[in-house]
C-alpha cells in the first residue's frame, strides 16, 4: 500500500517497505561490524521479527542472530555487558509493552553507565521495540512508552516514521552513537511502502519538516506523521491550507528550534502523538515552546492521542480510542479557521481503515 | 610458589582493604565523604583469593560493596579516595563514589548500586569471549539476596543454554540488609544451580584466603573449559549494611557469629603480620587521602557531560 506521501520515483528512487529497510539496515549493521549482533524472542524464526530479520541467521550464522529465552530484563543485561567489552548488539521487543520487563537494566543501568562512571564506560547498543496497533491489540500489546523512557537523561529515543528514516537513522545510531538508544517502530508502518531515495539531505537523529507549510504546525510522532500528512493533503485540497508537518522523530532530542521557527511562522498548533497526552510528548512540546515565548501561540494548541485509558480490544471501543482521521482534519482546520468552520470532514474516519488490510495475529 | 608467599600477597592486600575501610570509618564523621559506604570489613578474604585466582585480564562485575573487590583487583588507591570524596581526581570525577567503583583498566567492569543488576552484564561478556574465541573468562559477584531476584534465574539459565564461561560469585554473608536467609529463600543454592546443569561448590571457610583461591582457581579451569560455575564462599559482614558503626544492639543478629568468625580472621589472628605490613600501607592511605584531599571538587563545567 502506498501513502499520499509517496512521491514520483526521481533518479535512484525505489520503493522500500518499513520492514524491508529494518532488514536493510540489520543487514548492513551485521555486514560492517563484526562484533555486531542480533538477538530477541524469534529473531531467528520464520517470521523474522515481521520480515526485519528473516534470513539474517543462515546468513551470519547462530552466533550472530540468535532466540533467547524470556528473559527481557536478563537480555538487556547481556546486552550491557557484551557492549561493555566492544560488541554492538541490537535487542528487539515484539512488542513494546515487553520492554518494560527490561526497565531495571535499560534505565538503572544502561541509560546512566556513561554518565555514572564518569566517562569510562558506555554501552552503545539499540533496542528495538515495536508499538501495536488495532485488531484487537488490547491494553498489553499497544502501549507506546516514548515519553517514559525520553524522560530518563542517557537514553536516545527515536521514533522512524518511514522507510528513509530507518535507512538513515539506523546506520548513523549503530556506526556512531556512544550511547544506548531505544528506538520504537510501529506495527502499523511494518507492511507499507514508501519511496526511498539515495538523497544528500539525510533523516537527522533529530526532528525535521516533513511538510513544508504556513498556516498551522503539526508537530507529529511515528504513524501519526502518517495521518498528519493525509490531513495536510485533504485540507489544502478542500481548504486550501498549508499545514506544515514537523516529525519530532527524535523523543529524547528534538530540535526546539525548528519547531519554534514553525510555530513563529504559523501561530497555530495541533500535536498528534501514538500515546497519551498527559506528562507525554505533547505537554513536553508545550513546556519547550511556552518556556521559549508563550507568544510563540496565537491561540491553544490542539492535542491528539490515545483516549485517558488502557487500550480497550473491542473493535468498536478501539476505533474511539484512537485519534481518527477526521479528528485529526477538524483539529488541523479548527486552528485555522476556528470552531464551526463548516468545512465538510472526511468520510473516512481513521487511518486504521485505510489499515484494513493489516489482520493478526500479530 | 609456596603457600606461604602467596599467603604475605593475599595477606597484604586483604590488610589493605581493611585499613583502607578502617581510614574510612575515622574520616566518616568529618564529612568529607558525603555518601553511603558499605563496607567488607569481614569480608576481605572473599575479594583477594577470588582476584589472586583470576588473570589479570579476566573481568569482575561488582556491586555497592565493592572497595574489596576494587583494591583486589588492582584499582587505584588514589582515584578512589578522590571518588569517595567527590573530586575530579577520582576515577570517575566524583560521579560513581562508593557504590558504583569501576576500574576498567585491571578489569572490574563497574559496581551498580541495584542488587543482581551486574549478573547478567557478566554473561555478557563472558558470550562476546566465547563468540571471538578469545581465553578470558568474566565473573559476577553477588550478595546471597541476589539470588532471590528473577535476573539471577535469568542469567544462569541463559549462561548455560550458551555455555559461557562466566562465574557466578556468591559472596553470602547469610543477611540482605537485616533479613535472614530462613525468610528469603525457599531454596537451597546448590540444587538450584544443579538443576541448570551448572557445577557448583560451598566453601565455608570464607576467611582463609589460600581456600577461597584455590576454589577459584579450580573453579576457574572449569569456565575457561567453557561451562559457567557457581561458586559460594561463606563469609561474615561485621558491620551494619550501611554506615561505618556496628549494629549489634539492634538485636537482630547477635555478636556470637560475627565474634566466631573474628576468631578465624586472619587479619586478627595474624596479628604479627599484621603488624609487618601496616606501616607501609598505612603511607599508602595517607598518599591517597592526600591526594583526595587536594583534588578539586568538580562544578559546572563537569555537570552534564558524558550523559549520551
Amino acid at each position: 500500500m502506498s501513502i499520499a506521501t509517496v512521491k514520483p520515483i526521481s533518479q535512484g528512487a525505489r520503493i522500500l517497505s518499513y520492514a524491508g529497510a529494518l532488514l536493510e539496515t540489520m543487514d548492513a549493521a551485521l555486514a560492517s561490524h563484526a562484533n555486531a549482533f542480533i538477538m530477541g524472542q524469534g529473531v531467528d524464526d520464520f517470521k523474522g521479527i515481521f520480515g526485519s530479520t528473516t534470513g539474517l541467521a543462515e546468513k551470519y550464522g547462530a552466533a550472530r542472530v540468535f532466540d533467547v529465552p524470556l528473559m527481557e530484563e536478563g537480555m538487556t543485561g547481556v546486552a550491557i555487558g557484551a557492549a561493555l567489552v566492544g560488541d554492538y548488539p541490537i535487542t528487539t521487543h515484539i512488542r513494546a509493552d515487553f520492554s518494560f520487563l527490561a526497565m531495571n537494566q535499560i534505565i538503572n543501568l544502561a541509560s546512566k553507565y556513561r554518565y555514572m562512571f564518569g566517562g569510562l564506560m558506555s554501552c552503545p547498543m539499540l533496542i528495538r521495540i515495536v508499538v501495536g496497533r488495532s485488531w484487537g491489540q488490547g491494553a498489553q500489546h499497544s502501549q507506546s512508552p516514548q515519553a517514559t523512557f525520553a524522560h530518563y537523561p542517557g537514553l536516545t529515543v527515536v521514533m522512524p516514521s518511514s522507510s528513509q528514516a530507518i535507512l538513515d537513522m539506523y546506520p548513523a545510531i549503530i556506526n556512531r552513537h556512544p550511547g544506548p538508544v531505544i528506538s520504537i517502530e510501529h506495527r502499523l508502518l511494518y507492511n507499507l511502502d514508501f519511496t526511498v531515495s539515495p538523497s544528500e539531505k539525510r533523516v537527522p537523529l533529530t526532528s525535521y519538516v516533513a511538510r513544508e507549510g504556513s498556516d498551522v504546525t503539526v508537530v507529529a510522532t511515528s504513524v501519526m506523521v502518517l495521518e498528519a500528512l493525509r490531513a495536510a493533503q485533504y485540507v489544502q485540497d478542500e481548504a486550501g491550507i498549508s499545514a506544515e508537518i514537523v516529525d519530532l522523530n527524535s523523543i529524547s532530542h528534538p530540535d526546539w528550534d525548528l519547531v519554534a521557527a514553525s510555530l513563529a511562522k504559523t501561530g497555530r498548533l495541533v500535536i498528534a502523538d501514538t500515546s497519551w497526552l498527559e506528562y507525554g510528548v505533547a505537554a513536553e512540546v508545550c513546556r519547550q515552546l511556552v518556556v521559549r515565548d508563550p507568544r510563540l501561540l496565537r491561540q491553544p494548541p490542539a492535542m491528539l492521542g490515545m483516549a485517558p485509558a488502557p487500550c480497550p480490544t473491542a473493535k468498536s471501543l478501539e476505533d474511539i480510542y484512537y485519534p481518527s482521521q477526521h479528528e485529526t482534519v477538524d483539529a488541523i482546520l479548527t486552528q485555522v479557521k476556528g470552531e464551526g468552520h463548516g468545512i465538510a470532514l472526511p468520510v473516512e474516519r481513521s487511518m486504521t481503515e485505510g489499515y484494513k488490510r493489516f489482520r493478526g495475529p500479530f | 610458589m609456596k603457600d606461604e608467599a602467596i599467603y604475605r600477597r593475599l595477606f597484604r592486600t586483604a590488610l589493605l582493604i581493611r585499613l583502607v575501610e578502617e581510614r574510612i570509618i575515622a574520616l566518616y564523621p568529618s564529612d568529607k565523604i558525603q555518601s553511603p559506604v558499605h563496607l567488607s570489613i569481614g569480608q576481605e578474604s572473599v575479594a583477594v583469593g577470588v582476584c589472586d585466582g583470576l588473570r589479570p585480564d579476566d573481568l569482575v562485575f561488582a556491586t555497592y560493596r565493592s572497595h574489596g573487590f576494587y583494591i583486589a583487583k588492582g584499582g587505584r588507591l588514589d582515584a578512589m579516595f578522590a571518588e569517595l570524596y567527590g573530586r575530579t581526581g577520582g576515577i570517575s570525577g566524583g560521579k560513581a563514589g562508593s557504590m558504583h567503583l569501576t576500574a576498567p583498566e585491571v578489569g572490574l567492569m563497574g559496581s551498580s548500586a541495584v542488587v543482581a543488576s551486574t549478573i547478567p552484564h557478566a554473561v555478557g561478556a563472558a558470550l562476546s569471549f566465547k563468540r571471538r574465541g578469545v581465553d578470558r573468562l568474566a565473573v559476577a559477584v553477588f550478595g546471597d539476596g541476589a539470588t532471590e531476584e528473577g535476573v539471577y534465574h535469568e542469567s544462569l539459565n541463559f549462561a548455560a543454554l550458551m555455555k559461557v564461561p562466566v562465574l557466578f560469585l556468591c559472596e553470602d554473608n547469610g543477611l540482605a540488609v537485616h533479613s535472614h536467609r530462613p525468610v528469603r529463600q525457599a531454596y537451597r543454592l546448590a540444587e538450584h544451580a544443579a538443576s541448570y546443569g551448572i557445577a557448583n561448590r560451598r566453601v565455608e571457610e570464607g576467611w582463609d584466603m589460600l581456600a577461597v583461591r584455590r576454589a577459584t582457581l579450580e573453579a576457574a579451569a572449569r569456565v575457561r573449559a567453557g561451562e559457567p560455575f557457581v561458586l559460594e564462599i561463606v563469609t561474615s559482614r561485621y558491620k551494619e549494611h550501611v554506615g561505618v558503626g556496628e549494629d549489634f544492639h539492634f538485636n537482630y543478629r547477635t555478636k556470637d557469629g560475627v565474634d566466631a568468625w573474628k576468631g578465624r580472621d586472619p587479619l586478627i589472628v595474624d596479628a604479627q603480620l599484621v603488624e609487618v605490613f601496616r606501616p607501609e600501607l598505612e603511607r599508602e592511605i595517607a598518599a591517597a587521602v592526600a591526594f583526595a584531599e587536594a583534588s578539586p571538587a568538580p562544578g559546572h563545567a563537569e555537570l552534564l557531560t558524558d550523559v549520551i
